[in-house]
Parts: C-alpha cells; structure tokens; sequence
C-alpha cells in the first residue's frame, strides 16, 4: 500500500466504559434482578437456599431456551407466538415415538424434526409471501393446539416405558445439583449470544430488523434471514418442549398453554423492541431471570397468584416504558 | 484483504476500456417508460456526471446499475463481460457501490458498523473482528478527511454526518465503480471540497465515479463527461469542456412546451387570502409570499428544494421554527391541522397512498372524511346527507366509480385524486394546497385534473400548486414561485417566465 495515502491511525479513542455501561439496558436490568434477590432473600428465609434458586434456574431454563430463539426472531422484526402450542405438540411425537420403540433419541430426533416442519411453514408463509406473522402464528398456534386436542381426545399420553433416561433429562441434576436443562439453557445462551455479537449472521439479523431495504442494498438476503429465524425460534421452542415433557412425565395436551405470552413478556423485558433491530440476548436471560424469581419470590411470600400476576404485568409495563423514555433522552 | 481496490490501495492503470457499458436500457413502470433505450458508458479514472430534471430517469438508471431494479430491456457488460444484476448483492459483488440520495444506514448500529456492513472483516474461524472494524473505520476517515466519529450511533447523528458515513462506505471496499447520486446536498462546501479530493484519488486509483448532481458548479469542477436524460431518453454525452451553463441547460429542458393546458378561468382577483411572511422550519429559511382569491401560484423546485416541506408547513402539518402564517386575515395559530382545516386551508398530498387515502375505505367515507361534522347530529353522521352531498362532488367532477360503496383502491388514480379534491371542498375552502397533483396519474386523467384545479380557481379558491413538472406549472399558474435549498430564489408573472428563467433560479 502506498504510504502516501496512509495516514494510520492505529489508536482509537477509548469509549469512556463505566458512562457507557449505565447507559445500557443489561446493566439496569441486572440491578433490577439484584435488588429482587435482596429483597426476597430478606422477605423468605427459605428464598436463598441452594435447594430453591437451583430449582428455579431449573424451571426458567425452559423459557430461557425458547426466549433466546424468539429473541433472535424479535431482533429480525418478526414474531412468534405459535411457540406455545409448539411445545405442547413436540411432547406428542416424542412420547409416541419412544412408547413404541423404546428410544429416547428417535423420539427425540422426531421432536425436532417435528419443530422444524412448524418453523418452517411458519418461515415460508411470513417470510417469503409476506404474511404479517402475528397472524400466521396465531393461526398456526390455534391449528397445533387444536390438532393436539384432537390426536388426544384431551387427554395425557403417559410414558408408558418410564424410561429413566427420558425422566434424567427434565430432571437430572449435574453433580447433584446444577439441572440438566439449564445446562442446556447456558449452552444455547453462550453460542446464540456469540453469534449475535460476533457472527455475520446475528448482524445480518440485526440488519434486517433494523432497515430491511437498508440490507437488502447492502446485498443481504432478507427473506433468508427471516426464514432462518424462524425455524431457528420453533427449533428451541421444541427443545424446551421436550425438556417440559420430560418433567411432566408425559404428553400433556394443554401444556404450554400462555407459554407464548411469558417467553414474549421476558424478551421484552429484556429490551428488545417488538419493532425489531434493537436489543440482545444477555437483556432476553436477564428479563428471563427476572420473571422467574419474581413468580417464585412472590410465591414464597405467600401472596395470591392473582395478585402475583398482577405484578407481573405491572413491572413489565414499567420497565420497558423507562427503557423507552431513555432511549428517547438519547 | 482481496485485491485492493479501495481508498488505501494500489493505484491500477486507466486504460481504454470501459468499466461498465449499459445499452439499450429500458424499464417500465406500470406501463410508463421511465427509461427508453438509453445508453451510458463508464470509463476507469473517469467521473461521469448524470444530469437532467425531476422524473429525467438518472435514479431509475442508478437503481438498475445497483440491481435495485432490473431492466425491461438493454444489457449491462462489467469490463466487457454481460452481467446479470438480478440483487443488490450481485452488484456489489462486481464492485459497484452506490452513494444513495436517501440514506440507507442503519440507525441502530455504529458508524463502524455500517461502514463495514457489506462485508465484515473477520479471524479466520469467522469470528467478526470489531477491532478491525472500529480502527479501519477510524483510518478511513482520516484518510478522507471526514470529521466522524466512528463509535457514535449512526441514528443520532445529523444528516451531513451520516451523508459522509454513506459515502465513506462506497469506499471502504474494492470497487470498481461508484456512484454518488446528488452526494453533497447536506455537506457543507468544506466538506464538499474534501469529497472532491477523495474523488480525484479515487479516479486516480483507476475507478469510475458517476456523480449525479444538479449543482452546475460541482459538476464543472469534478466532471470529465456529462450525460443528460430528459423524459426518460438519452439527449447528449459530452466532454464537460464542451459545454457551457446555458447549453446544459437547454439540454435539460429541450422540448418546447406547445400542447399547454387551455385555461378557462379569468384573471385572479384582489383580495390576498393567504400571506406568508418569513417562515423558517429545519429545511425552509425564511419565506414570504401572499396568494389571492382565484390565483394559482406554483412553486417549482429541484428535488430536495422543499416543496412539500413548506406544503406541509403552511397547512399546519409540520411544526415552523419562525414566521406568520395567515388565512382569509387570520393568523394560523396555533399552529396545526385543526387550526387550519378550521381556518380553511387544505392539503392534497404528494404522497397519495400513504398520507391522503384509506385503501379499503369506500368513496363515501374518503371523501366525507374531513367534513363529518356537517353531516353530524349530535355525534351521529347522518348517512343519507353524507350520501347526497358526496354524490353531488361525484357528478360534479365526473369520478368514475361503480358505486358510492366502492373501495376507493379499485379507482384509478385520477379518480382517487378527483376523491381527494373533493374532500377538501366539500369543507368549503379558501386555500388549497396540492403538492404534485398529477404523480402517477396517466395522461389522459391528468387533463381532466387540471381542468378541475382550473375550476377551483374560477370558484374563488387560492390554489397552491407545487410541483416538479415544468408543462404543468406553465399551463396552469398565474405567477411562478422558484424553490431552491430551501430558499424562494425567484417569483415572477406567468408572462414573464420562460423555462430557462425558471430552471436557472431552481438550480443553486
């Protein structure tokens, strides 16, 4: 390279970190899940106990899973609210298909196989023709539950071999303590969180939510993106299906029921904007984390699931309007 | 890094042979020929200028050169080779990057980020290197001489800012060819000058720069060659030396203006009915004018002068920063639709689809929409008054129509456009506001929307015509008004205003 037209500058200027860090939305959020701790540790003898927050990681481990993979849909402008019904409709493959073989990993196989199908008529019909995709996946969500209601004429479908390894997955612990599921949870927090960050791909979906037009000049394939996302959010939502199967025993028709609306809840919690483009994963886990404990701090204080969701939906609504107020302040 | 061709590489040879030919491009719109037949070659170490009016075809070229859209006919060869831009991505990857005139970054990500945006730099198991990112972001507009910084958040950043931001990004990759339609219309002339200095390298390094602009001097000072478009056609390419201000601009206009539109209104009367002194908002500086009972005063300006900026402004939709806005002697105040619409002033918008219909709507309730009081008692529309009175415009302005109930989609655009007329009138107006009446309306309709404007006029109303289409603001304005950056650069009689006159005020 000819050094005339080199004026290097091999410096630059440092982002001054800690302003910067208060500024972001993780940080708030993760004071605001601290404080709950506190508060709740304070409040429930039995709140700071191994025994209790390795059981809730446990159970938020399964809506983490699916946050992470509508997470990534929501950042790429599109959402999924079939995810509900999803994981109450890959139990049904998966314990059938294990009844009458005997293995759990050809019913797990199918599970996914199953998930993946669903995404990708999901994917195909907003992605590629254009349909708003709260409407397909509303649609899809009535269809899959309907269809199950109608496979198991309401009625649970026990696992009839009571495998244990099926019962280890839901219910395993590491060592004796840490849950299989929010192993599974770290992991695909940890790799979907660097391909987010650090992978073409997660920019790319970054970009498409952001400015689709604006990718598309910038030679991305809009449509695939989306697509991807797609299948990519039921492919989660059916592992989180598999692992609940798992702790309920069996197929239950009405399990995931309002799951759709906790996962959604979480990942806008977690800032990510409903209008795309804006947010990150870390915010996803740490709304996640939020909801969990709060259920389960509030339930040890004894107050009334009533009123429990009551303030649920009220953090909700206060939280993301101080996350809109400030990103307005700039 | 591939082989460079970017702002820091290897100057390469310019030799002869042309970078891109584009032959016999033709592209239709719904039927109409934006472009027909036009040819355009690119030589390396060249600017090529691409001049011509509003609605002349350059960006319609641009696009197709981008792969934004795909020609209807004609050929594109890459350095002799027949290409096939069926995406913006196969263009890039033939290195034509493209400087566009809206912005297209995204707001959410870093200036370094979209920067590199077309193609990350990353280690060698894939990982993106945000080092990279942030210090070649860095060098590259110290290179350019740009003022930015490159971890600032391109959606908080001003216009001029990000403008740099886009062109700086055409030059971040190898490139063989860049385009840069009407780059500087928000850099200041230092910054200007800095553009032009990496432009010359660029050509140095042996690429081809097209430069699209409607600055005469600009293009004096960076082009070798100008190719002028006019109505869609190719008109002339020549050495730049070998024009002068005037025949560029006769090249511009060329036609003679014969079939213009016959008027049958009288002359305007007295009576100012709108007065406009000093008005500012963020685009506008300082506008004053009055417009009398029965007038059509036409503003005309380039893209960008801000037409439908002050259209917006002086019926109160967009917020002014300075000036006094009054109607029929009553001040504008405050300052918003409800006021307006109150004091009689109405818009008819440039933009049909998304600012003045309701799609799914019927005729009925397009048109009663912004009279529904008339037709209320007590909080309730009286359907059968709503109906009379909207079959009575119907008639009157001959809309073509199976029914009242009709979803005004299914209407043609001159028959959307009559609906929209209608639903200002049946206010009772005093002033109306009509910002390019006749975009993307067929000829035929276009007659009949003038005839109705000309009604208008008779009928007593100020009417505010803006528009980009020189035949239309001859035929039908009473006196001329010249737009250009945001300034009134000119206002004359209909008698005394000749093409050039208009085109020389409009172009800055």
């Amino acid at each position: 390279m000819p050094q005339s037209l080199e004026a290097r500058v091999d410096r630059v200027a440092p982002i001054p970190r800690l302003a910067a860090m208060f500024r972001r939305n993780e940080t708030v959020l993760l004071l605001v899940l601290v404080a709950l701790l506190v508060f709740f540790t304070i409040g429930s003898p039995t709140f700071m106990t191994t025994r209790n927050i390795t059981n809730v990681l446990g159970q938020a481990s399964i809506a983490m899973i699916a946050a992470v993979g509508l997470g990534m849909l929501v950042i790429a402008g599109e959402i999924d609210v079939s995810i509900g019904s999803l994981v109450g409709a890959v139990a049904l493959p998966l314990v059938v298909i294990m009844n009458a073989t005997g293995s759990l990993e050809l019913g797990i196989i199918s599970a996914l196989v199953f998930a993946l199908a669903i995404g990708a008529v999901n994917g195909y019909l907003s992605a590629y023709l254009g349909i708003n995709s709260l409407i397909v996946t509303l649609g899809s969500m009535f269809v899959i539950r309907g269809g199950i209601y109608i496979y198991t004429g309401q009625k649970a479908i026990p696992d009839d071999l009571a495998l244990e390894s099926f019962y280890q997955i839901g219910n395993g612990r590491l060592l004796g303590m840490i849950p299989y599921p929010a192993l599974v949870a770290l992991a695909v927090f940890a790799v979907f969180s660097y391909m987010m960050g650090h992978r073409r791909f997660g920019r790319q979906l970054y970009a498409v939510g952001g400015d689709a037009e604006v990718a598309r000049l910038a030679g991305y394939n809009v449509r695939q993106s989306k697509f991807i996302a797609f299948v990519l959010c039921s492919l989660f939502a059916g592992v989180s299906g598999i692992l609940l199967s798992s702790r309920l025993g069996s197929a239950v028709h009405v399990s995931g029921l309002g799951f759709e609306f906790q996962v959604v809840a979480a990942v806008v919690l977690g800032g990510v904007s409903l209008a795309g483009g804006i947010g990150s994963l870390g915010g996803v886990a740490l709304g996640v984390l939020i909801l969990a404990f709060l259920s389960n701090g509030l339930g040890m204080l004894n107050l009334a699931t009533e009123w429990q969701q009551v303030i649920t939906g009220l953090i909700i609504i206060g939280a993301v309007g101080l996350d809109e107020l400030r990103r307005r302040r700039g | 890094m591939q082989a460079d061709r970017s702002l820091a590489g290897t100057p390469t040879e310019v030799s002869g042979a042309p970078a891109v030919t584009m032959t016999g491009i033709t592209k239709l719109f719904t039927g109409v020929k934006a472009l027909d037949d036009v040819s355009l070659t690119l030589l390396p170490g060249r600017v090529h200028a691409l001049m011509g009016e509003n609605g002349a075809g350059k960006s319609t070229l641009i696009k197709i050169l981008a792969g934004v859209y795909r020609p209807d006919a004609g050929q594109i060869s890459i350095t002799g080779k027949l290409a096939d831009l069926r995406s913006p991505r196969d263009a890039l990857r033939q290195g034509i990057k493209v400087v566009f005139q809206e912005i297209a970054l995204i707001p959410e990500f870093t200036v370094a980020e979209n920067i590199f945006l077309e193609g990350y730099p990353t280690d060698r198991l894939g990982s993106i290197r945000w080092d990279r990112i942030r210090a070649d972001a860095a060098a590259l507009f110290a290179r350019i001489g740009f003022d930015v910084n490159p971890d600032d958040k391109v959606g908080n950043l001003p216009v001029s800012k990000q403008q740099m931001v886009e062109i700086a990004r055409a030059l971040a990759h190898e490139a063989r060819v860049v385009v840069m339609d009407e780059p500087t219309s928000s850099l200041t002339p230092a910054e200007v000058a800095k553009l032009f200095d990496v432009i010359r390298r660029l050509t140095a390094l042996g690429m081809a720069v097209v430069y699209v602009s409607h600055k005469l001097d600009e293009i004096f000072e960076i082009a070798d060659t100008v190719t002028v478009l006019r109505d869609g056609r190719h008109i002339s390419t020549k050495p730049v030396s070998e024009h002068t201000h005037e025949t560029l601009i006769t090249d511009m206009i060329g036609r003679r203006i014969d079939n213009l539109f016959p008027r049958a209104r009288g002359a305007a009367g007295e009576q100012v009915i709108l007065d406009v002194e000093e008005l500012s908002t963020e685009k506008l500086k300082g506008i004053s004018f009055k417009a009398r009972a029965g007038e059509v005063l036409g503003f005309f300006g380039l893209m960008g002068a801000g037409r439908t900026e002050l259209a917006k402004a002086i019926v109160g939709f967009d917020p002014i920063t300075t000036g006094r806005i009054t109607i029929g002697g009553q001040l504008l105040q405050p300052h918003d639709t409800r006021t307006g619409k109150a004091l009689g002033i109405g818009l008819l918008t440039e933009d049909r689809k998304s600012e003045g219909l309701m799609l799914d709507l019927s005729v009925t309730h397009n048109m009663s929409l912004a009279s529904l009081e008339r037709f209320s008692k007590s909080g309730f529309v009286s359907e059968p008054s709503e109906k009379s009175a909207v079959q009575a415009f119907v008639d009157r302005f001959r809309v073509k129509t199976p029914g009242l109930t009709r979803q005004i989609k299914f209407l043609s655009g001159g028959n959307q456009q009559k609906v929209l007329l209608a639903r200002w009138l049946m206010r009772g107006l005093k002033v109306i506001v009509v910002d390019e009446p006749t975009r993307g309306i067929d000829v035929g309709a276009k007659s009949e929307i003038f005839a109705l404007i000309d009604e208008l006029a008779s009928d007593g109303l100020a009417v505010i015509l803006m528009t980009s289409e020189m035949p239309e603001l001859l035929g039908l304005s009473d006196r001329i008004a010249v737009l250009a950056e945001g300034r009134l650069t000119a206002i004359m009689d209909r008698a005394d205003a000749t093409q050039e006159k208009i085109l020389d005020a409009a172009i800055a």
